[in-house]
């Protein structure tokens, strides 16, 4: 059996990140679990939960994290905490975007690691990062502008992101509030390359592109989406595929279809319903400017795909988030978004025509 | 108030140097051709009509010389350029058409890597100018001195190796790495050795020969006969190079290792970004003027006009092999056969490739391994025969091809594996080319229910089977089912889909995880994923199943079917828990236990 694990291992290497690499080294886990030690299933599934994020299945970062969390309780010393609450790091950031998660339970898991950061020694500015992105996900500005200064005061330690991680998430603060010129100019820092890491600049470059073209600059808009998109692979970015597709559908019809025909499966194969919800307003906005232009070519989608069932499915997920939240933060966000996009076309199209 | 100059650290700066930006502590030799190259591309700018040569030798106690008949340097230059960090003579011209390699002013400091002190003697090309020798350390002091010798113009550097670093100055080193690095320059560059002068340069790059020639370098200095030299050209950006078909296949995750020049000099060995990502069957060597080099100067600035050249190569790549389906079908054949996993991410890229290729390469049917071309001509001979329609049918993994492949051959049905690194996509796609293909993605778990039901007196006689079995199975997730089906030596057909063991982990999650997520464990579980049940489906047409469903032993009945499940589960090599061990064990037990009551009561 250990020699069958190791293959299993061995074989996931090979894989690029996607469905099939999470179902090996799910046998993997399911070897480790029946026939190993805990200590193999529980190193397994910590880098099954690294595969997850990268590959697009957030939720079962939760699952396995889960069962890592409580075997990192039963057998003490054995494990890293370090690793672990950097993994409960990712945890908090996707916890609140399962809409049948109630608040209560969503705070007592925040309550649970701010005390475990706590007793570990550790600062609580991942903490109240986390709060900030939770809350700003409600539309709680208020309390979202709370946990920004607590953020920003607590001291950074090991256990804090990067620092481009955080400028990059600052200047994403900013743009949320829709205040954009502040915003880039938070940012400046990661473009003009004196910060970076793994991930950063390249999902910066995405969340540019709207408050650019909200402030005008359109040229800006079209080079940062030119670097944006070749930065993008997979179904792990499908939010940014969404904010993508906006922008062409503005800007460039025939990319716009390219990367609808590219990332509708992911979209449907996607099962975590914030992110659902984020890609099909974006699809939602890409159909009706489609649909305006009365194009005769047929998209090459599937057939059940039409704008009302996107309609349905867009009902559906933001009235869950709703009731969870209490409030009608999500039932507004596709009509608002709706009316900036004609405001965007109205202004892209004048210059344009220049 | 006064302002002040920082101090840098010249000794960290070098540190900095060998330690981070070169990745490599020869770049010395690379930095001195370049000096030496560039002062000759200024000297010939200024209308001189000379024989442009750089010599170096080797001297006694590991002391090199790298002598040049460029341009030479007077007193002010000499300041401005060798003495200020970070400035250089090449600046105001870059903007102007930029004929130099180096940009960036810290060239001669890589020296201090391997040397503590240089001697630079030089006389300008201006008229009249003096014969000059500079001094510099590395721990930032220099001197200046004028000589009373006359020497010819240009530019001589002194270097003697400090411990440690000795090696670089052997001669067999030194030939080695000007190879390296010089092979391509047009300047003559000549090694004086013990055996009198060898011009190390006298060879044409690839990209300047014939394909014949092209192959014949590329198996020199690949140590393998290359499959074929593709002439890579890109006028953005102006590049230019061969790229090589590797004779072997490739991993997905190797590093690539491109040969690149920047003006003819090479710059890196290990460059994996100068060709598109999807070309790892091939081995460059491309020389590019036109790009911007990073400081480290071994790669470039990833601007647009990098991702423009980079596109413009890969194209010649993509026109060199459409244009090789019609020219030579055999090479392009091997060439299939060998990177058919490359050719496969790259026909996913590419719409134009996707239709060349997409007839040749090779996917695992039920009946084997076949050309898609091959299953189409199954089809449509099918088709003709039949008129079944030319339906084809993929599974999304490995796992669902194998419980149904067997079973699918029997009834006839083109089921082909899509579990393979990018073959779904691939199939997926068909319709694009073959527009009388019906393709559907294959619902292992509605797989069964395609097959004949029973007739409703036979369905009545193998109720208590399935009712039995529905209650053994179900702490094991799994559903029951009968029907009739070919081959009849097949018991069972055991279907799961890939998202079972995941389930599974759900499960154990909500026993042994923390309790704050029992929540979202179930949420997850239950509404984001429906509970698919495995299904068992037993053979009506197999004669086994029609003795466990006449036995009326209720015992032995419910060991048929716990070995037909554990049994199932070891053919389909899935991973038992100790639980289904268990039940194997027990029931094999049962099994023995009758046959040997079985002996004794016949009474042999």
């Amino acid at each position: 059996m250990r020699s069958r694990f190791n293959g299993l291992r061995s074989q996931v290497w090979e894989l690029p990140n996607g469905k099939q690499k999470m179902s090996v080294m799910e046998e993997a886990i399911r070897v480790a679990d029946e026939h190993l030690t805990p200590s193999d299933a529980y190193e397994a599934r910590m880098s099954y939960s690294n595969m997850a994020v990268d590959s697009g299945y957030p939720e079962r970062l939760l699952v396995s994290f889960s069962w890592c969390l409580a075997e990192f309780d039963r057998s003490p010393g054995e494990h890293s905490a370090h690793m672990i609450m950097w993994h409960y790091k990712w945890v908090l950031g996707k916890v609140w975007q399962l809409s049948q998660i109630g608040t209560g339970e969503i705070e007592r898991i925040f309550a649970d690691f701010k005390e475990r950061c706590l007793k570990l020694g550790y600062s609580l500015r991942p903490y109240y990062q986390q709060l900030v992105n939770y809350n700003l996900a409600k539309g709680e500005l208020v309390e979202a502008q709370r946990c920004y200064k607590e953020w920003k005061t607590a001291k950074r330690d090991h256990f804090s992101d990067c620092s481009a991680c955080e400028q990059n998430l600052y200047g994403r603060y900013y743009f949320d509030l829709n205040q954009n010129k502040r915003g880039m100019r938070l940012l400046k820092p990661i473009l003009e390359g004196k910060i970076r890491c793994r991930s950063v600049p390249q999902t910066t470059y995405v969340s540019m592109i709207e408050p650019l073209l909200k402030m005008g600059q359109f040229e800006q808009a079209k080079e940062t989406a030119k670097k944006a998109i070749r930065s993008l692979e997979g179904a792990a970015y499908l939010t940014e595929f969404g904010l993508m597709l906006e922008y062409y559908a503005l800007a460039d019809m025939p990319k716009a279809v390219k990367l609808i025909e590219r990332t509708l499966p992911f979209g449907l194969e996607c099962r975590m319903p914030w992110t659902r919800l984020q890609y099909f307003v974006s699809v939602r906005l890409f159909l009706q400017q489609w649909h305006s232009l009365g194009r005769r070519r047929k998209l090459a989608i599937p057939a059940h795909v039409t704008s009302e069932w996107v309609e349905q499915e867009i009902a559906r997920l933001a009235e869950a988030f709703d009731r969870r939240n209490g409030n009608s933060y999500c039932r507004t966000l596709a009509a608002s978004k709706e009316r900036q996009m004609i405001k965007l076309k109205a202004a892209y199209a004048a210059w344009n025509k220049r | 108030m006064n302002a002040m100059n920082f101090q840098v650290n010249l000794n960290g700066m070098i540190d900095l140097l060998s330690n981070h930006l070169y990745s490599d502590n020869s770049v010395f030799v690379r930095e001195l051709l370049q000096n030496a190259v560039d002062a000759i591309t200024a000297r010939k700018k200024r209308g001189h009509i000379f024989e442009p040569q750089v010599t170096v030798e080797l001297h006694a106690a590991h002391t090199a010389a790298f002598h040049d008949n460029g341009c030479g340097l007077t007193e002010p230059e000499i300041r401005d350029f060798l003495s200020r960090i970070g400035s250089t003579s090449k600046k105001e011209e870059l903007d102007a058409g930029d004929d130099f390699i180096g940009q960036f002013g810290v060239g001669l400091l890589s020296c201090f890597i391997v040397c503590n002190e240089i001697v630079l003697v030089t006389r300008s090309s201006n008229e009249g100018a003096p014969a000059l020798e500079w001094r510099g350390r590395p721990d930032g002091t220099y001197t200046i001195r004028e000589l009373a010798t006359s020497i010819p113009i240009g530019t001589s550097i002194y270097i003697r190796a400090k411990e440690d670093y000795e090696h670089y100055f052997d001669y067999d080193q030194m030939d080695e790495l000007l190879r390296r690095y010089g092979s391509f320059l047009d300047t003559p560059i000549v090694l004086e050795g013990p055996w009198g002068p060898t011009r190390i340069n006298a060879v044409l790059p690839p990209w300047r020969i014939g394909r014949r020639e092209a192959l014949e370098y590329g198996e020199r200095e690949y140590y393998n006969k290359p499959l074929d030299a593709i002439p890579l050209r890109s006028a953005i950006g102006e590049a230019e190079g061969v790229a090589y078909i590797l004779p072997y296949a490739v991993s997905l995750q190797e590093e690539k290792r491109h040969r690149v020049y920047m003006k003819q000099m090479m710059i890196s060995e290990k460059n994996n970004r100068i060709l598109p990502a999807w070309a790892f069957f091939v081995n460059a060597i491309v020389n590019v003027n036109g790009l911007k080099p990073t400081a480290s100067r071994e790669s470039f600035q990833e601007n647009d006009l990098f991702f423009a050249v980079q596109h413009e190569l890969g194209e010649s790549i993509k026109r060199h092999l459409i244009d090789l389906s019609e020219r030579d079908p055999e090479l392009f054949a091997t060439i299939i056969r060998i990177h058919y996993a490359s050719i496969k991410t790259l026909a996913i890229e590419d719409e134009e490739i996707y239709r060349l290729f997409m007839p040749y390469l090779s996917f695992e049917t039920v009946s084997g391994r076949m050309e898609m071309r091959e299953i189409i001509q199954t089809l449509s001979d099918r088709e003709r025969e039949d008129g079944y329609g030319m339906q084809v049918y993929v599974t999304t993994t490995l796992d669902e091809f194998r419980q149904v492949a067997r079973v699918a051959k029997a009834q006839n049905m083109m089921v082909l594996n899509g579990g393979y690194v990018h073959d779904f996509e691939l199939i997926r796609k068909l319709t694009d080319i073959w527009e009388d293909v019906a393709l559907d993605v294959l619902d292992v778990l509605d797989f069964s229910s395609r097959f004949k039901p029973l007739r409703p007196l036979d369905a009545l006689q193998a109720a208590p089977l399935l009712a039995m079995a529905d209650r053994v199975l179900k702490p094991f997730q799994c559903e029951s089912s009968i029907r009739w089906f070919q081959p009849a030596e097949v018991p069972v057909l055991y279907n799961t889909n890939d998202e079972i063991n995941f389930l599974k982990m759900a499960e154990k999650t909500k026993r042994e995880g923390n309790e704050l997520f029992a929540d979202v464990v179930q949420a997850i579980s239950e509404e984001l994923y429906d509970v698919p049940y495995a299904r068992l489906c037993f053979n009506y047409n197999n004669p086994l199943v029609q003795k466990a469903i006449e036995a009326e032993d209720p015992e032995l009945r419910r060991t048929c079917i716990e070995l037909f499940y554990t049994q199932a589960l070891l053919m389909g090599n899935y991973p038992m828990s100790q639980e289904e061990l268990r039940l194997m064990n027990d029931s094999l037990l049962v099994f023995m236990e009758r046959g040997l009551d079985g002996v004794d009561g016949g009474g042999i």
